[in-house]
């Protein structure tokens, strides 16, 4: 179809019912797009073996989608397409990112389906595509290689037409012959053509949507000045008088486009994650059938309940359980740990994970968006789906921008023809040339979008963009001990058993508990306990900072600190149960009513990278903390270990958050940083909460910024992204703002000449660009990218 | 200055060539990836096709 708008006409035809003259008609009068494959058919998406693959169930009947939007230029594409979908019956949430270009969208089942949402959104005018990955490189394939075809068109025709217009320029009149004058005149005519009607149409495409929206963007004044300037030298070259700007217009359009053009390369960086998490996962699956034959699937054809063999070195199509004895594999991608992952029976493998030994049988429990991989790829998308406070700040001054020099463009037209009639049109001209709505809207953007991308490069992904404003201005970082300094796999040492209970029985008596909870404590006994035909527990209710209660063997049950497994002891009678040993306070109790039944001692290690970190952090300049829900004795050891003085043994996670607020009170700004599940109450108090997470935690994290691969060695270089970041914020703005005010003057006063506002205006864009494409090289200095990050994303390229 | 008649339409000839030039090369997925062969070259492990197939020619 010729535009967006007789498409939209089509689709409001077609739902009325009047679809059948299309049917019924003999001869197509025009072939549509060339590639309808990709989107004509809507409907498609109602085949829930489809729709499973790029939707997520939310509760209650409610679904949730990434789509990815063609089309999408600036703030009021967002508006409107916000707009469009927010007031469709059933549709609960709508968020649109104009830098991703893409749009996370909730609703409800029951009342609107994911083609009625697609067909509003055509109406409206955008593309939209639900995220695949297969289909979002396809469309991010065809925009960059449009791009660059422009680019390189403007770029060649304003070469050319330069060298015309300097023949006109330093030849004068009286060397050159009327005719060859003429010639030049029409030669630059030659090459500005193309320059303006095929690199220069994505500036008309987008003016011409914003004005059907009633919207001013930042399109329409960079398509009335091209359209100006080439209508006005066209008209001169006709009457043989004049000057021309030829030259101009294409320089014009080639400095625009190579701005647009970087910054759709930092629009798609942003992206590579995302896509790369989710490119991760094969096309086709190995599906067993009942009778044993394998068949070839395609992956969204599997179901929950398949059986699915993956051969030696192939990729673990879905989320789901060992079936075989025991296998190896790679779980970098998830964890950034490289080193293999000993799978035994029963166990989970991860959708993406890479099978060292095979082939493998496994039974599939989660597909499509459900699966582990997709919930990371949505968190990240998440993340750029959310516009920061900054940025909408920053889009609200662009609109306002752009209305004030439509209006100083109209005075200027009005003075200049009471005062000097054939000056008007070259001021009005070169005030619009001039004034540079781009740098306002791309001031802020830019800087975020490039810090996002530079971040989740190294691992660390911001969830929350606001976050990079508070970790820049961070003054303390609260560090929780347990899983976070340490690791998280605590051992188990020793148990010591009461009133004659065997060590086994005790063992396995706490497993039964321990298992029910996730605290590295419980794990560590639960995992130390060889039986696992444990008899179930019931009634389990943990108790944060304290322990889990239940019932089992038909006794109530504790396990956790001794003051809360034995809740009827006094301390004396807690220090006359250690009988000298000062260390006891540290061991994890289990007790009934009766008394205490066993001590479990536990062991940590330092994780790796941690003295680093908080070294680097204090070269900063920020206060580190340690707060513990841990006994004085092990938090003192750790604290001692990596040179800390201020530390707090034996915190609640109430107590904890009542240490942010005193923090807080006195003008810190905290960052916390936990491993974001047992301390997420106390992440919610601090400014920044920061979670190191790995593998199927991450995506359920309640944090502002995940570290992942649970490297804390990433934390300081993304506080100094985090620094460079707001700086260069404030460059560009000032730096837009200076040159707005020192430029339209001048343009508005007659001054600035048309060519040299053109220049002027893409000179202020690009440095706008590159200032904030600088993000990320500084740090880049002190710490290389993880060498698992460099090659996790070489295989997704290569994949 | 008749030369100008001959240079000037040699220089668009030359030019629609370039861009013809360009064209093709981005059609044909020269431009789509600018950061992987990068990487490739610097890769540890390089795809060993081509020494097996050398072995098998010995």
């Amino acid at each position: 179809m010729c535009c967006q708008g007789c498409r939209g006409a089509a689709e409001w035809i077609e739902q009325l019912g009047l679809g059948d003259y299309y049917r019924l008609r003999k001869q197509p009068a025009q072939k549509p797009d060339p590639n309808p494959d990709t989107y004509a058919d809507h409907a498609a998406w109602r085949r829930p073996e489809i729709a499973r693959h790029v939707t997520r169930n939310l509760s209650t009947g409610r679904r949730e989608t990434m789509m990815l939007i063609d089309g999408v230029r600036c703030a009021a594409c967002v508006w409107l397409i916000e707009r469009a979908l927010g007031s469709m019956p059933g549709v609960l949430s709508v968020q649109v990112n104009a830098a991703s270009r893409r749009a996370r969208v909730i609703w409800r089942d029951a009342e609107i389906t994911l083609p009625q949402i697609l067909a509003v959104l055509s109406r409206a005018g955008y593309r939209a595509l639900p995220l695949d990955a297969r289909a979002l490189d396809d469309v991010r394939r065809r925009e960059s290689r449009d791009a660059l075809k422009r680019l390189l068109v403007a770029g060649f025709g304003a070469m050319q037409a330069m060298m015309y217009a300097a023949v006109l320029y330093l030849g004068g009149t009286d060397t050159l012959e009327p005719t060859t004058h003429e010639l030049f005149r029409w030669l630059g005519f030659l090459v500005a053509t193309p320059v303006v009607f095929y690199s220069a149409r994505p500036f008309f495409a987008g003016a011409l949507r914003y004005l059907r929206a009633h919207r001013l963007g930042m399109d329409v004044p960079v398509a009335l000045a091209v359209a100006m300037i080439y209508g006005a030298s066209l008209i001169e070259a006709l009457s043989g008088e004049g000057h021309v700007y030829f030259d101009s217009v294409s320089m014009f359009v080639f400095f625009l486009l190579v701005g647009r053009y970087l910054e759709m390369r930092a629009r798609h960086r942003a992206g590579d994650l995302t896509d790369a998490l989710a490119c991760l996962t094969p096309p086709f699956a190995q599906r067993r059938r009942d009778d044993g034959v394998l068949e070839r699937i395609g992956i969204h054809e599997l179901q929950v309940g398949d059986r699915v063999q993956v051969a030696e070195g192939g990729i673990v199509p879905a989320d789901g359980v060992l079936l075989d004895e025991r296998c190896r594999v790679n779980e970098a991608l998830l964890s950034g740990e490289s080193a293999p992952v000993n799978k035994q029976r029963h166990d989970a493998l991860i959708a993406g994970s890479i099978l060292i030994d095979g082939p493998a049988q496994l039974r599939i429990e989660r597909v499509g968006a459900d699966t582990t991989l997709a919930g990371i790829a949505a968190l990240v998308g998440r993340a750029q789906a959310e516009r920061p406070q900054l940025a909408r700040a920053g889009e609200r001054a662009a609109t306002r921008f752009v209305a004030r020099v439509l209006a100083l463009t109209a005075l200027t037209v009005v003075v200049w023809s009471f005062v000097d009639p054939a000056r008007a049109f070259t001021a009005a001209l070169a005030v619009l040339v001039v004034s540079c709505p781009c740098a306002f809207a791309l001031a802020i953007p830019a800087a975020i979008t490039r810090a996002l991308a530079v971040l989740a490069r190294r691992g660390v992904l911001v969830v929350k963009p606001d976050a990079i404003e508070a970790l820049a201005a961070a003054t303390h970082v609260v560090f929780d001990k347990t899983g976070t300094l340490t690791e998280p796999e605590l051992a188990l040492a020793d148990i010591e058993t009461f009133n004659g209970v065997s060590r086994e029985a005790a063992l396995k008596l706490a497993a039964s508990i321990a298992r029910e909870s996730h605290h590295p404590a419980a794990r560590a006994i639960a995992g130390a306990c060889a039986d696992k035909q444990l008899d179930a527990a019931v009634d389990v209710q943990s108790h944060a900072g304290l322990g889990v209660s239940a019932k089992a063997g038909g006794r109530q049950m504790r396990l956790g600190r001794a003051d809360f497994a034995l809740p009827l002891f006094s301390s004396e009678d807690l220090l006359e149960l250690s009988s000298g040993r000062p260390d006891c306070d540290d061991a994890v109790l289990l007790a009934d009513d009766a008394g205490p039944i066993a001590a479990f001692r536990l062991s940590e290690r330092l994780r790796p990278g941690a003295r680093e970190a908080v070294e680097s952090l204090q070269v900063q300049g920020l206060k580190i903390i340690i707060a513990s829900g841990d006994s004085a004795g092990k938090v003192a050891d750790v604290a001692a270990r990596l040179g800390l003085v201020d530390w707090h043994a034996r915190q609640l996670p109430s107590d904890k958050l009542a240490l942010l607020k005193a923090l807080r009170a006195g003008g810190a700004r905290v960052i916390a940083v936990g491993d974001g599940i047992n301390d997420a109450p106390v992440l919610a108090g601090a400014d920044v909460a920061i979670a190191l997470a790995g593998g199927a935690e991450l995506a359920q994290a309640s944090s502002d910024i995940v570290l992942a691969g649970e490297r804390l060695d990433t934390l300081a270089p993304a506080r100094a992204i985090a620094r460079h970041t707001l700086l260069v914020v404030r460059q560009n703005q000032r730096w837009s703002l200076f040159y707005n005010l020192v430029a339209m003057p001048l343009a508005a006063l007659g001054f600035v000449h048309p060519w040299l506002a053109a220049l002027g205006m893409s000179f202020s864009s690009l440095c706008v660009i590159l200032n904030a494409l600088r993000i990320g090289r500084q740090a880049a200095a002190h710490l290389r990218p993880s060498g698992n990050g460099a090659r996790a994303e070489l295989r997704a390229g290569v994949a | 200055m008749n030369i100008l008649l001959v240079m000037i339409p040699l220089s668009i000839v030359l030019l629609i060539g370039a861009v013809a030039a360009f064209f093709w090369a981005v059609n044909h997925d020269q431009f789509d990836d600018m950061d992987t062969p990068s990487l490739l070259a610097l890769d540890d492990n390089p795809v060993r096709q081509p020494i097996a197939g050398e072995e098998l020619r010995r």
